[in-house]
């Protein structure tokens, strides 16, 4: 008995120093907003009055709140999908031994380097409709003029491309590190039995590219639930809330009406939704993953 | 030849000696001003001015810095009012707290009721200073509750700015232009064509208040919450109606361009003549006559029709003093308030702006009277806002939920050019921003 207390506290030691730093920067906050999220606050964001659910209550009757649900899972889905599938093109392209390859690879992954403020602002550019190169290019093939980030139709589908060449050069790197792991004997192997390029890559690639396809994809989805700077920069959540995302929701709540009890009941909801997907995910998901 | 080298070597040995002076005496200099910082009483002043605003500011704390040698004003941009107002949230009442903030106009009631301020009558009634020399309007908005809270710096107004040469080409007179919506409205159409538009408003609340006031209407109930707490919005009766029918009629006539919500987006938008009038702040005004490749006209906020002119509400932002920090310190901020609202300065403000005077016997002064005659449109400002009856519209409301309430009045302005209803979008609007006033009241 007294062998098993001392494993314990010695297990115990080896876990503390990350336990203390979840502490202090995951399970405190997070037990503060699920307390603030049942209280009124006052304009530095020190809880007044109990009000109990009223915040979730209010929020599931909000027009503004269904709009920002709307835009949020819109937003993944513009988002996600073409991100994984366009850098997995590029990384079966750039998987290639070819000469200049190296070049290819620095390309596709440089939006990596590019900070969101950055490419945030050189995006609104190209969409600005008086001078933008967009619109100039489709009037120059006879188009019309259009307002990208003013029109409800367009703006979240706009911030979304934006945000999908933003978050191709992550996604490429991760991808082409997967390839370049698949053991090389495995399509020599294929090639002698006289596999299609095709079949390779249904047979091959992607089963032993899935963990890694997983990652990102968990990933991707994760930070489409968190994208915030573009937002805020190219449209700041209009027309009309249609790019007003959670995230954007939350922060102007929070830090711009200073309503920080409203803003953490969001916040809730915003984890309870990440976490959904995210088990979603695990339990469906990873049944394909094939782990070598 | 010989003469060749020797100049260039006299040159070189002047250059020399030049450089090597310049060091010495800016060794000097660093060494005084370190000895001198010692005793300075520092003054940590927030603002957000930014571009040529923020020059101008900062050559006036330069001014006032070397016009004494015990105070020395450390000028601080914080990003725009609603950043500023964030970051103090943050320090508030911590030794990171600034002496000296510069908060909008709508920050007002929360400052007030964020308790970390002192008001600046305690300084005005123990110095005795004499606050009607101060523009009459201006006195009446930072008046609450018969304590002026801060202390009024950049005050602006709204303003309709035109191309002159755009209503040459459209065969309108470019010295007279519209002042009611119907002639906005037929001025608009003749200026529309090949792609470029007559009229355009920016999404921002500010210009819905205004051309409320301007009418006489008011924004919320208790007089526009300075009688009492307002409970309960007011603007969506017939002033306000009119405005979003305004918008409304003159978008579906294809003569409105909507610019979106970015300042900067609506000053390029004129510039390149994509629409030929919009309304802008009165602080703009500088910064446009200058950069403006064509002839640029100011006029007053158009009303409706058959409506008596009210006059506007004073924009801008003043000056507040933060309750926690040493005494010294807020007598020296003190001082420097002192010397921004002197007519002096506030003449120079005013000219490198479009601010108005604070002070409007700045407009007295040589350097307005001279620069009134470069850029009459500065003129046009003060004249709009002296012709300002005070009444509780033109006062301007007093609600602690401002941000949202423009947020909710931004969403209805541009849902109007989604084809919704005027009438639909006011009530929804208000329909919101009641129920921001209801919960603001449980804190």
């Amino acid at each position: 008995m007294p062998h098993t207390v001392k494993r314990v506290i010695e297990g115990g030691m080896y876990i503390l120093p990350s336990l203390l730093l979840f502490s202090i920067f995951v399970f405190y906050p997070m037990i503060r907003t699920l307390y603030l999220s049942m209280h009124m606050t006052d304009f530095q964001g020190n809880p007044t009055t109990y009000v109990g659910f009223e915040h979730f209550v209010y929020l599931f009757e909000d027009r503004n709140f269904k709009e920002s649900m709307k835009a949020t899972f819109l937003f993944v889905i513009y988002t996600v999908p073409p991100t994984v599938i366009i850098s997995l093109c590029l990384a079966l392209l750039a998987n290639e031994k070819l000469r200049g390859i190296q070049l290819f690879r620095t390309f596709f992954s440089s939006t990596l380097g590019m900070s969101v403020a950055a490419s945030s602002v050189i995006w609104m550019f190209m969409y600005n409709p008086a001078v933008g190169v967009i619109n100039k290019i489709l009037i120059a093939l006879g188009g019309e003029e259009r307002q990208w980030l003013l029109n409800p139709d367009t703006a979240l589908a706009a911030v979304a491309a934006a945000t999908v060449w933003m978050n191709i050069g992550f996604a490429f790197l991760i991808l082409l590190g997967g390839l370049q792991n698949i053991d090389s004997t495995l399509y020599e192997s294929a090639e002698i039995i006289g596999m299609s390029r095709l079949y390779q890559l249904w047979r091959i690639t992607l089963p032993l590219l899935s963990p890694t396809l997983f990652f990102v994809i968990t990933v991707s989805l994760i930070h489409a639930f968190q994208t915030f700077g573009q937002i805020d920069i190219l449209t700041k959540g209009g027309p009309m809330n249609t790019t007003t995302v959670l995230v954007y929701s939350i922060y102007r709540e929070a830090f711009v009406n200073y309503n920080f009890g409203f803003a953490s009941a969001q916040a809730i909801v915003l984890f309870f939704i990440v976490l959904i997907v995210t088990i979603v995910q695990f339990t469906f998901a990873e049944r394909k993953v094939h782990y070598q | 030849m010989k003469k060749w080298i020797s100049t260039l070597l006299i040159a070189s040995t002047l250059v020399g000696c030049n450089s090597g002076s310049d060091e010495t005496v800016s060794k000097t200099n660093d060494q005084k001003d370190e000895e001198q910082q010692v005793q300075k009483t520092e003054v940590v002043f927030w603002h957000a001015m930014s571009g040529d605003l923020e020059k101008a500011l900062n050559e006036i704390v330069a001014d006032f810095n070397a016009s004494q040698s015990t105070i020395e004003v450390k000028p601080v941009f914080q990003g725009t009012y609603e950043e500023a107002l964030t970051k103090f949230n943050a320090v508030a009442g911590t030794k990171d707290s600034p002496t000296l903030m510069q908060t909008f106009e709508i920050g007002t009631k929360y400052m007030i009721e964020s308790g970390k301020i002192e008001p600046v009558q305690k300084f005005i009634d123990e110095e005795g200073y004499d606050v009607s020399q101060w523009e009459k309007n201006i006195v009446n908005y930072y008046t609450v509750n018969g304590t002026i809270y801060s202390m009024p710096f950049n005050s602006s107004t709204p303003v309709l700015i035109y191309n002159k040469d755009a209503f040459k080409e459209a065969g309108l007179d470019p010295e007279k232009p519209p002042m009611t919506y119907s002639e906005l409205k037929a001025a608009a159409k003749q200026l529309t064509k090949d792609g470029k538009y007559g009229f355009s408003i920016l999404n921002y609340g500010w210009f819905f208040e205004q051309m409320l006031a301007v009418q006489g209407g008011l924004y919320v109930n208790e007089e526009n919450g300075r009688k009492g707490e307002a409970t309960e919005v007011a603007f969506n009766g017939k002033e306000g109606l009119r405005v979003f029918e305004l918008i409304y009629d003159m978008y579906n006539e294809g003569t409105f361009y909507n610019v979106g919500q970015n300042w900067d987006d609506m000053r390029a938008a004129f510039q390149s003549g994509k629409m030929a009038m919009y309304l802008d702040s009165s602080a703009g005004v500088r910064t446009i006559v200058d950069s403006a490749p064509f002839q640029v006209g100011v006029s007053y906020l158009p009303i409706p029709d058959d409506v008596e002119r009210q006059g506007v509400i004073i924009g801008g932002a003043s000056l507040w003093l933060m309750k926690d920090v040493d005494e010294e310190k807020k007598k020296a901020a003190w001082e420097f308030m002192k010397y921004v609202t002197t007519p002096e300065v506030q003449a120079k403000w005013h000219v490198n702006t479009g601010y108005f005077a604070v002070n409007p016997s700045a407009y007295d002064l040589p350097i307005v009277k001279e620069q009134w005659e470069k850029y009459p449109q500065l003129m046009v400002t003060v004249n709009q806002l002296k012709e300002t009856k005070a009444t509780p519209a033109t006062q301007g409301a007093l609600i602690s939920i401002f941000p949202q309430a423009r947020q909710k009045i931004v969403s209805a302005m541009e849902s109007l050019y989604q084809g919704v209803e005027p009438k639909e979008a006011l009530e929804r609007a208000a329909n919101e921003i009641n129920r921001e006033l209801e919960m603001a009241k449980k804190r």
